[in-house]
């Protein structure tokens, strides 16, 4: 029985030259379906449209027919839409009202006008459903990322709505927290539930998916997951060789995988062989707050050569990235580094933009460092020429991302400093990101990389080192640290054992 | 004696936000109602105990405490600087300072420390219903046409801390783009980004609230806490204190300070002192296990 059907469906947000969505033909049935495609392809507005959250909260002209659970979209306030469609968005940090766990989850049967008891039966349910029943009486503020999220998933579904929508509920979230919230999605489904999820980590959700969605420029269209642009490891494997059926999972790949030639020796060659040391870390201890986060860390990089630093998030990852940067002091030890210029990527890059244009901003990033490069490399490397002129604050999420990347990694930096680089990003923009910093390497920038994505890791990294427990630890070269049995390991790694942990590195020894 | 909610949520017991406004109402009845410095004092040890014992994990009383540090000098300063009235000259100031020269006086210096306690005494008496209570808490205690207001209010207020982390990460990372302060025309390369984020945050809660049934009529209330003897306690010892504050005024027994001419210790009566004792109650009943 369909829960939602759009027919002809289009929208444009107010002012904007191009519609976001177009012609947009939907059935929505209880089951669990993924919307996939690049940033800006309206996924988010799509999923906007089931709430009624657009056109009514963000203005602009839709078209064509949308009904959900029999409503007419256009007609019917969010408010009252909110009764049949939970929604879950992107930022955990964004969408909380009030401080306790248990108050949030009520926070929208409060709204209803629900009497307290049935409002206690409901939030017990709706915590329990997602998998955050013993975070019940927790302050908001105690909770990680990924437990955020599981009650933002809780507060949608103590409405009881036959329809949830979830926009990028992982983009912000480490790879346990993705897990968890995927997890509760998937069992959701099972139950019965129509859940609609856009995503780009596609490699959990695929396999269970009744049906898959691509968003392109504003048309979305049911797709194989052998036609996505950028799909999972596995996938891409098997479409690169040609499998048929395509295999959704690990297992299913493990079965048909190729032998592969011996490795060129030694096993694990330096990708950097023995370059100048560019920073330093001897015997250093940092403590940000009362206790000592870090203590007796010995670390160096060299030119050219990328560090990829893992592990769960509070282990110190951001502070060792801070402490290079040199915005945190070290309680003992000794940070050196040689000199040039440093450029730090916080975990928000997009909050640093304020100037008219995408090309100001990077173009202030190079005035200031004394640097006559014209910005328009590392546009193009980004794929930012098309939006160079925009207002950088009115792209979609992964532009935007990518306009921060342009305005940080400008230049030629001595040191570059990069503290979660893909969140919230498709794989056209990773893939982009990946290109950047192998320019980087190339021209003699040390990179260090604080990352939860163990496929850029492989892609980019020349070591991975691990963050936690008061220390770090080096993990090896990405053929060992990313392989099968490791908790980083890649969908590769997982399937090759010791082997290679890219499809390059697979396709390299056929 | 502690709502079960907030001792899961690892916080102290406090008094409800209606027990809590009797406690502020009698020490600011207290505090502003006379001129005595002792009955001031008082209040301004029971506020602070209060929030001592009973402000939420996390919440730093430092700031505050400096900042009616700085209130209460500045009014002295002040009065000790403009008065020139009294018999104990400090010091003298030449004439030909406009409005300053003359004598400096022990008086003057007194009355301005006093004004000063009056101040950090009622700043102190109101600062828990943000120290102390959790915003929802005072939302669910608003009236019921404010309620809308005060549900958008708490959630703004659960904005700040983003605020702040979003400032210390634009300014470093500004900062490493070469940034530098050189004036206040400067600032605008931090605080343009940090409040665009803000109001950009501010726009994704009201998203989230309008999906989430937000204006859809009358609300109800999940949170009702019940009243336990502690938050009775409270308004009892209030209502008292206010009770005894009022009688001894009426019936002559309290008197006012006043430093001119000449500075004396200021006159202390059983009422006076014992409806200042009775607003230590809040800050002394026993801790949960």
């Amino acid at each position: 029985m369909a829960v939602a059907s759009l027919s002809r469906l289009g929208y444009s947000y107010p002012g904007a030259p191009e519609p976001a969505l177009d012609g947009v033909d939907l059935v929505l049935e209880p089951g669990l379906t993924v919307l996939a495609g690049p940033s800006g392809a309206g996924k988010s507005t799509l999923l906007r449209v089931f709430n009624g959250l657009v056109p009514h909260f963000h203005g602009g002209r839709l078209w064509g027919s949308a009904r959900v659970a029999g409503l007419a979209v256009a007609q019917t306030p969010t408010r009252e839409l909110a009764r049949q469609v939970g929604f879950v968005f992107q930022d955990p940090e964004a969408q909380f009202v009030y401080g306790l766990v248990e108050r949030e989850v009520a926070f929208g049967l409060e709204n209803l006008g629900l009497p307290a008891p049935e409002m206690t039966r409901r939030v017990e349910e709706a915590l329990a459903a997602a998998g955050a029943g013993h975070l019940r009486g927790r302050a908001v503020a105690t909770l990680s990322g990924g437990e955020r999220q599981r009650v933002a998933l809780a507060s949608a579904l103590a409405l009881r709505p036959p329809l949830l929508a979830l926009d990028e509920p992982t983009s912000q979230l480490d790879r346990e927290g993705a897990e968890a919230i995927l997890e509760a999605c998937l069992r959701l489904a099972g139950e019965g539930h129509a859940v609609i999820v856009s995503e780009h980590r596609l490699d959990r959700l695929l396999p269970a998916a009744g049906r898959l969605l691509l968003a392109d420029a504003g048309r979305v269209r049911a797709v194989e997951p052998g036609r996505l642009p950028h799909p999972p490891a596995v996938v891409e494997l098997g479409r690169r060789l040609g499998w048929q059926p395509l295999p959704l999972t690990v297992e299913e790949a493990r079965a048909r995988r190729p032998e592969l030639r011996p490795p060129s020796s030694p096993p694990y060659p330096p990708r950097v062989r023995g370059g100048e040391i560019a920073w330093s870390l001897r015997g250093v201890a940092v403590a940000p707050g009362p206790q000592p986060l870090l203590e007796a860390v010995e670390l160096a990089g060299a030119a050219g050569e990328c560090v990829v630093l893992v592990g769960p998030n509070g282990g110190g990852k951001t502070t060792l990235l801070r402490l290079l940067a040199g915005v945190l002091k070290a309680a003992a030890g000794r940070v050196q580094q040689r000199p040039g210029r440093r450029a730090y990527l916080p975990q928000d890059p997009t909050a640093l933009l304020h100037l008219p244009s995408v090309r100001e901003e990077v173009e202030l990033t190079l005035r200031r460092a004394g640097e006559r490069e014209s910005a328009d490399r590392v546009l193009a490397s980004l794929g930012l020429q098309a939006v160079a002129g925009r207002y950088p604050r009115d792209l979609s999420t992964g532009e935007r991302q990518r306009a921060a990347l342009a305005a940080v990694l400008a230049g030629r930096p001595a040191l570059a400093l990069l503290d979660e680089p893909t969140r919230g990003m498709d794989g056209g923009a990773r893939r982009a990101l990946a290109g950047l910093v192998a320019g980087l390497k190339a021209g003699g920038t040390a990179v260090v990389l604080a990352t939860h994505d163990s496929e850029l890791a492989a892609a980019v990294g020349d070591r991975v080192v691990e963050v936690g427990g008061g220390g770090v630890r080096e993990l090896g070269p990405p053929e060992r640290a990313l392989s099968d049995g490791s908790l980083y390991a890649t969908q590769i790694g997982r399937l090759y054992p010791g082997g290679p942990v890219t499809v390059d590195g697979v396709l390299a020894r056929l | 004696m502690t709502s079960p909610r907030r001792a899961a949520a690892g916080h102290p017991w406090a008094p409800q936000p209606r027990a809590l406004a009797a406690w502020t109402a009698a020490c600011l009845l207290l505090a502003l109602g006379t001129s005595n410095p002792a009955y001031r004092g008082l209040v301004l040890i029971a506020g602070l105990a209060l929030l001592v014992r009973r402000r939420r994990p996390g919440q730093p009383l430092r700031p505050l405490l400096a900042a009616v540090l700085v209130a209460g000098v500045f009014a002295a300063a002040l009065n000790l600087l403009l008065a020139h009235l009294g018999d104990h000259v400090l010091i003298r100031l030449p004439d030909w300072l406009p409005g300053l020269g003359g004598r400096l006086t022990l008086e003057a210096l007194g009355f301005g420390l006093n004004a000063g306690l009056a101040l950090a005494a009622a700043v102190l008496a109101v600062a828990p219903f943000s120290l102390v209570l959790e915003p929802h808490e005072v939302v669910d205690a608003l009236p019921r046409g404010l309620e809308r207001t005060g549900a958008a209010l708490g959630a703004a207020l659960n904005l700040l801390p983003g605020l702040s982390r979003s400032y210390q990460a634009v300014a470093e990372a500004q900062a490493l783009r070469g940034w530098r302060r050189r004036g206040p025309g400067s600032w605008a390369e931090v605080m343009v980004p940090v409040l665009l984020t803000a109001v950009e945050g501010s726009l994704q809660l009201a998203e989230a609230m309008e999906a989430r049934a937000f204006g859809s009529g009358r609300r109800t209330h999940f949170g009702a806490r019940p009243w336990p003897a502690a938050d009775v306690g409270t308004v009892a010892t209030a209502a008292a204190a206010a009770g005894l504050f009022l009688a001894g005024s009426l019936a002559g027994l309290l008197q006012p300070w006043y430093p001119y001419p000449s500075l004396e210790l200021p006159a202390l009566d059983p009422f006076g002192l014992a409806a200042g004792l009775l607003l230590l109650v809040p800050a002394l009943w026993p801790s949960p296990a």
